[in-house]
């Protein structure tokens, strides 16, 4: 299929799947707060470290006196945020537009009537008013456009271009979501309060607190709310999960390939699938939950990038010292530098809170 | 009162001085109206706007729509659709079927002489002067030859009925026609919304359009294609028309792509797939000549493909239509078609023209200046309804103004007569009223002449307009052609 329709297919689905994942976010958040009585700072101990999740864009947008309120419409309805739900159901759309020759009918008219309901003035007074009908409406708008997608297309490349963005996004959403809510319940682990309320709320944000119960019974162990999220092999938010779902969708579209290049993507894939296949949620722990996340947001990121270059932009790999003759300068240099110290592991990325924004064509 | 019959009142009106498509003078419903009359009275007038709201819907939510510019709502626009149909009789499209096809045929072997020989222009029969001097003619291409001699494969004609109730051709679209995807969408949306109107009605399918028209685009590949590639080239997102163009490649199978997507190597053009690239060998193109390939026409086009016209030279790539056809259906050249049709086919037209003044010639353009008030004057290189004069409902400022643009540039302006547009009844809040029409058919032009057996009736939505563009508020109607056999009779 055409570079340009794949990159529209692989962006329309990241965004579909972050709009499931924010309305969630909001959704649970909005939960927690009603839990927490009027005591709390509600602002500052719910809703402000969401902000965190979108990067500096989002927090100079909203700094100073924000309100529950605030953060709630910017991360909703806030146009000019482009992770807001609206925002990513906007996106969605304007992909899905542009590729309308190569999705289903009925994918369309599902993701445009979405949009188109999301589009009327009355939007803020809607959601406030009934919050949990608004998300769900949006949510499950979301989900029977996936469902659409696997009942209507022909699950062709196309379709594992779809897989592939959605479980990418979903991966990455898990893992930054996991970062996020662990790093704030060490925060104020000492504050008096249980916390297995917050961990169930984990839990809920991806969608997994009835699974978990059916693996666990529903006693809140954060070991074991880790594990799920981290490692479960068939529950299809878990981090795992998500990535071996993206592997096969991108095996999927390699093995249609006639012409067989470096593999560079599957090989980056398949080390970061391999991590997650083989750790133990222990092992995870004792490295340190935090750096073991961003380690593999980083990785999720070097997969979205390699696949970009070779399925969405047409780079080839000729013309690069690839392979064996970049493993010959290598060696070259080293011995010449007598230092060995050549090729370390590069740093990770500075803005690791930010979600991944789409790059320019 | 009760809801269920209408107020007959509402459901006619007088016609005035005007052909009207479903009454007679006397109010009554043309025979093979009479179905549809009778419907439309079965019905109350909440249910008739209760089914335009649910067209109106459906439009939106299959995104059938064109964009605005500064609506920050992000919301896109319908073309109006009115439900009340427009019906063709058999023996009425009989004659339009054969009159455009003997069109679209010598048109074709004008340009191919154009492009060629130039016979015409050589024997005094068209000044050269006027057929190469026009905007639409593209010298480097003169000797090229077109797959099977085929320039316009796709053509969409207007055609007008006036007060006696004669269709004439207004104007021939041979470059980059549209609409058709209105045509079917049309169909289509009445159908849901609307089902019961067509019982009694035999009214001909217009879905086969797509197939037909990959059909045409397989016939025109390079012979060197054994399994041709065909794509579809859109100017993008932005273009008013881009619905249709996504509308077709789907329909259709095949690629939509931009310019960004095509490359040419060696003579070769190619798309950047996810397995590399693919070699393309046609391409439906829907952007204008000069933004094909900014190393022939316009540098600054970002639409086009560097390369592309090499590889079309040399007969590596067919486009649909072909490049050039412009100067057969400019303004100018419009007002010599039943002289081009006697030409090369020894036929009479079948279909008349519109009389037609040039100001280039002096007697015309005596009388132009003379009668401006009671003419059309449009632009010759102008199209969707810019540029245009229409002197009955201009003030004299406009006319005076229009005076010395035509003494100043003659050849720029065509004038005809201000024509009695036929009128058809449209649903109005609660009652039918008449508005002016036309009608767009779709020609094919591949082994063979294909008519597709409808056609885009647009509507001029403002009362008295005469005006039926989309860029200027037109809308449109469902246009059925009955089939053979249909009597029109009240109970058929």
């Amino acid at each position: 299929m055409l570079c340009r329709s794949a990159d529209e297919i692989f962006w329309m689905s990241r965004y579909v799947e972050r709009a499931i994942a924010v309305g969630r976010l909001i959704e649970v958040t909005w939960h927690l707060e009603l839990d927490a009585g009027d005591l709390v700072d509600s602002g500052a101990r719910f809703w402000m470290p969401l902000l965190g999740l979108e990067g500096d864009g989002g927090h100079a947008h909203t700094e100073g006196q924000s309100t529950p309120g605030d953060v709630r419409r910017h991360l909703s309805l806030d146009r000019g945020n482009p992770s807001s739900l609206v925002s990513c159901i906007g996106q969605a759309r304007a992909s899905a537009q542009r590729v309308r020759e190569s999705i289903s009918t009925e994918m369309w008219e599902q993701i445009n009537e979405l949009y188109l309901s999301l589009a009327h003035s009355e939007l803020g007074a809607e959601m406030e008013r009934d919050p949990y009908l608004f998300f769900r409406r949006v949510r499950e708008g979301a989900q029977f456009f996936q469902g659409l997608a696997d009942g209507t297309m022909a699950h062709d490349e196309a379709w594992d271009f779809i897989c592939l963005g959605t479980y990418l996004e979903r991966a990455d959403n898990v893992a930054r979501l996991l970062d996020l809510q662990t790093h704030l319940l060490t925060a104020e682990s000492d504050d008096g309060n249980d916390p297995s309320v917050r961990w169930l709320a984990v839990l809920r944000s991806c969608g997994a607190a009835e699974p978990y119960a059916r693996y666990y019974s529903l006693r809140i162990d954060p070991a074991r709310v880790i594990e799920f999220l981290l490692l479960n092999p068939v529950f299809p938010q878990s981090l795992r999960f998500s990535l071996v779902a993206a592997r096969n969708a991108l095996a999927g579209i390699e093995a249609g390939r006639h012409i067989r290049g470096e593999r560079s993507a599957e090989r980056l894939m398949g080390r970061v699938c391999g991590r997650l296949e083989n750790a133990a949620v222990d092992e995870v722990l004792d490295e340190g939950l935090h750096t073991f996340l961003l380690d593999t947001r980083a990785r999720i990121g070097q997969v979205a990038d390699q696949v970009t270059r070779t399925y969405l932009r047409d780079e080839p790999d000729s013309g690069k010292l690839v392979g064996v003759a970049r493993a010959t300068m290598i060696m070259a240099a080293q011995q010449q530098q007598q230092t060995g110290r050549a090729g370390a592991y590069p740093p990770p990325p500075a803005n690791h809170g930010a979600v991944a924004g789409r790059p320019a064509r | 009162m009760m809801a269920e019959r209408q107020n007959m009142a509402a459901l006619s009106y007088d016609v005035g001085p005007f052909w009207d498509e479903m009454f007679e003078g006397d109010r009554a419903p043309r025979p093979h109206y009479a179905t549809l009359a009778s419907k439309l009275a079965s019905l109350s007038e909440a249910e008739v706007a209760r089914r335009q709201a649910a067209a109106d819907r459906s439009f939106m939510g299959r995104g059938i729509t064109f964009a605005v510019a500064d609506d920050p709502s992000g919301i896109e626009k319908i073309l109006p659709f009115d439900l009340i149909p427009r019906l063709i009789l058999p023996d009425e499209w009989r004659t339009i079927e054969r009159g455009l096809a003997q069109r679209v045929r010598a048109l074709n072997l004008f340009l191919h002489d154009v492009y060629h020989d130039q016979h015409i222009l050589a024997d005094g029969t068209l000044d050269p002067e006027l057929v190469l001097g026009s905007r639409g003619y593209q010298r480097e291409f003169q000797g090229v030859d077109p797959p099977l001699g085929i320039y316009t494969h796709v053509v969409g004609s207007d055609l007008v009925r006036d007060a006696g109730g004669d269709f004439y051709v207004l104007e021939d679209n041979l470059r980059t026609p549209s609409g058709v995807s209105y045509l079917i969408e049309n169909r289509r949306v009445l159908k849901r919304t609307w089902p019961q109107l067509f019982d009694g009605y035999d009214v001909r399918p217009v879905e086969g359009y797509p197939q037909a028209l990959l059909e045409v685009l397989q016939a025109v590949a390079p012979p060197m294609a054994d399994d041709p590639v065909v794509v579809l080239l859109t100017p993008g997102i932005y273009n008013s028309a881009f619905f249709e163009h996504a509308f077709l490649a789907r329909s259709m199978g095949i690629e939509m792509v931009q310019g960004s997507d095509l490359f040419v190597d060696d003579g070769t053009v190619f798309m950047h797939t996810t397995h590399g690239r693919e070699r393309v060998d046609v391409i439906y193109r829907r952007i204008d000549d000069e933004y094909l390939d900014p190393l022939t026409f316009r540098s600054d086009s970002i639409l086009g493909v560097a390369g592309l016209m090499a590889a079309y030279r040399l007969g590596r790539v067919a486009l649909a239509n072909g490049v050039g056809t412009g100067v057969a259906d400019d303004k100018a050249t419009y007002s010599y078609v039943p002289t081009i049709i006697r030409y090369y086919l020894d036929e009479d037209p079948i279909l008349p023209n519109v009389p037609t003044y040039l100001p280039t010639n002096p007697d015309d353009l005596a009388y132009v200046l003379d009668h401006i008030g009671e003419l059309v004057v449009k632009a010759v290189n102008a199209s969707g309804g810019y540029g245009m004069l229409i002197g009955p409902h201009s003030t004299r400022a406009q006319l005076d103004d229009f005076r010395g643009r035509i003494r100043a540039r003659p050849r720029d302006f065509i004038a005809q007569p201000t024509l009695a547009l036929s009128r058809h009844p449209c649903w109005v809040t609660d009652h039918l009223e008449g508005r002016h029409v036309d009608l767009r058919p779709f020609v094919l032009f591949g082994s063979d002449v294909h008519v597709t057996p409808g056609g885009l009736t647009r509507v001029a939505i403002r009362s008295g307009s005469l005006v039926v563009n989309s860029s200027q508020g037109g809308g449109s109607k469902d246009t059925w052609v009955l089939a053979e056999g249909h009597r029109a009779t009240a109970d058929a």
